[in-house]
């Protein structure tokens, strides 16, 4: 029926408006059920969505925990084994071979890690000594990584200098510089 | 269905409110009630843009009175707004679109208004084919305003020369060439082209009273005769305020149109061809 109305029109109800109410709360009273179950079903999936979620991240938490205890281990069985092919007096005897006369050992620190680190504090008496041990360290195969610290040139040259040292059996030991300075640890302190 | 239908009918115009009741029988219409208030000049100016109601007053008290003597209490009336408010063609719809929204496509484009504030509904006339109405919005707003200071229950609200051409084309008549029917209105009337159930042709024009208006009337009705593909003397029937002395102009000159419906029965004093709105109680 035509309505040209400005506003929605009202309307007796008949049977068949009625009915369609009928028909329509029952539906809404179903859809209002089925969206309750469907609620309660979103809760629960969402509940064990949560408890999954818990339990990867408990199993994770795990793992980390596993390989933090593995990290220590293979640190302690590398430095062993660094211990048996490198150890300290073997590491400094090399050192020291690739010392000029005029250039000492002050202080000596290693840490056996991966790599075993050094670091050094050197006392040299003139700075071309210096520069000639630097220049043998950076040529040497057993260290490298060679970083030069701060030098403090007035007198004597005072410095620092970190490096790393590589196994002998991954490099040849150069015996020709051995012989030819003849250094040894008890030289260079 | 037919209980679900308001049974009173208000019609609004420039030259009076009237409203009734009544129901169609197979001899014409039987008015159950009917009554009519004059308004004072330019009180209700139909137009399609401006404002109608012009002194709102006056014509919430002659539909106070009017609902007075139809004994319109708190039952909802029928709102018929008069021709000349509505924007108004005859349309072939296509098959995969409504009635209104093709209407919203091909007429609302070219309306001197904003597309939102037209109201758009039709009529259908048989397969793919409607005459659809547009109104603006503010227009509406402005009879249901006065409606409701009349203390008046509107239920739905139409347009009376839709209601009528649909009471009209129900009952096509006997005549199988082309029937011409005229809905007049206050302001404005209507004109449509049928043939074997058909609805050939629509035309809507502003009406100019005076004493050469039967002769333009009869021009008109040539004219969408033509229009409809036939210009042969087609029959003519008319309905709405005017149609008796509409019709006895025409018969003093040699024509032969005849009143849209006629009454069954006696009637509540008034002819029921002078009521358009009648058309909707069918």
């Amino acid at each position: 029926m035509r309505d040209f109305s400005s506003r929605p029109r009202r309307r007796a109800a008949r049977p068949v408006d009625l009915a369609v109410l009928a028909a329509g709360t029952a539906a809404f009273v179903l859809s209002g059920y089925t969206t309750t179950n469907a609620w309660n079903g979103r809760q629960r999936a969402r509940a064990r969505v949560e408890e999954t979620r818990r339990e990867s991240e408990a199993v994770q938490a795990r793992v980390r925990e596993l390989d933090a205890r593995r990290e220590p281990a293979q640190a302690i069985a590398y430095q062993a084994l660094l211990t048996a092919e490198a150890p300290p007096p073997r590491v400094l005897a090399d050192l020291v071979a690739l010392m000029p006369g005029d250039v000492r050992l002050d202080a000596v620190s290693m840490t056996y890690g991966e790599p075993l680190g050094l670091r050094v504090e050197v006392v040299a008496r003139t700075p071309s000594s210096y520069d000639l041990f630097l220049d043998r360290l950076q040529r040497s195969p057993l260290f490298t990584d060679v970083l030069p610290g701060e030098e403090n040139r007035d007198g004597e040259l005072r410095t620092s200098i970190q490096m790393t040292y590589r196994s002998p059996e991954g490099a040849p030991r150069p015996p020709a510089q051995r012989a030819s300075e003849g250094s040894t640890p008890e030289r260079a302190r | 269905m037919r209980r679900s239908r308001p049974r009173l009918f208000v019609a609004l115009d420039a030259g009076s409110v009237s409203g009734g009741a009544g129901t169609r029988g197979g001899g014409g219409f039987r008015l159950a009630s009917h009554a009519r208030v004059p308004l004072g000049p330019g009180a209700l100016a139909p137009s399609p843009f401006a404002p109608n109601v012009v002194r709102p007053g006056e014509v919430v008290d002659a539909l106070r009175e009017l609902a007075r003597s139809l004994r319109i209490g708190a039952e909802p009336v029928c709102l018929l707004l008069p021709d000349g408010i509505a924007r108004l063609a005859l349309l072939d719809v296509p098959a995969d679109v409504t009635p209104q929204q093709y209407a919203r496509f091909r007429i609302v484009p070219g309306l001197p208004y904003p597309a939102e504030e037209a109201v758009i509904d039709v009529l259908p006339v048989g397969p793919g084919r409607a005459v659809v109405a547009a109104v603006r919005r503010s227009v509406i707003e402005g009879y249901e305003a006065v409606a409701e200071q009349a203390g008046l229950a509107q239920d739905r609200l139409d347009l009376t020369p839709l209601a009528a051409l649909s009471g009209l084309l129900r009952h096509p008549g006997d005549a199988g060439g082309l029937m011409v029917d005229v809905v007049l209105g206050d302001a404005a009337f209507c004109l449509a082209a049928h043939q074997d159930g058909v609805l050939r042709a629509l035309r809507n024009r502003r009406r100019d009273p005076g004493p050469d208006e039967p002769r333009r009337l009869a021009e008109e009705v040539q004219r969408t005769s033509v229009l409809a593909g036939d210009g042969a003397g087609p029959h003519v029937r008319v309905v709405g305020a005017g149609a008796g002395d509409l019709l006895a102009s025409w018969r003093a000159n040699g024509g032969t149109a005849e009143p849209g419906w006629r009454s069954e029965g006696a009637g509540a004093g008034v002819e029921p061809s002078e009521l358009a709105w009648l058309g909707a109680t069918d």
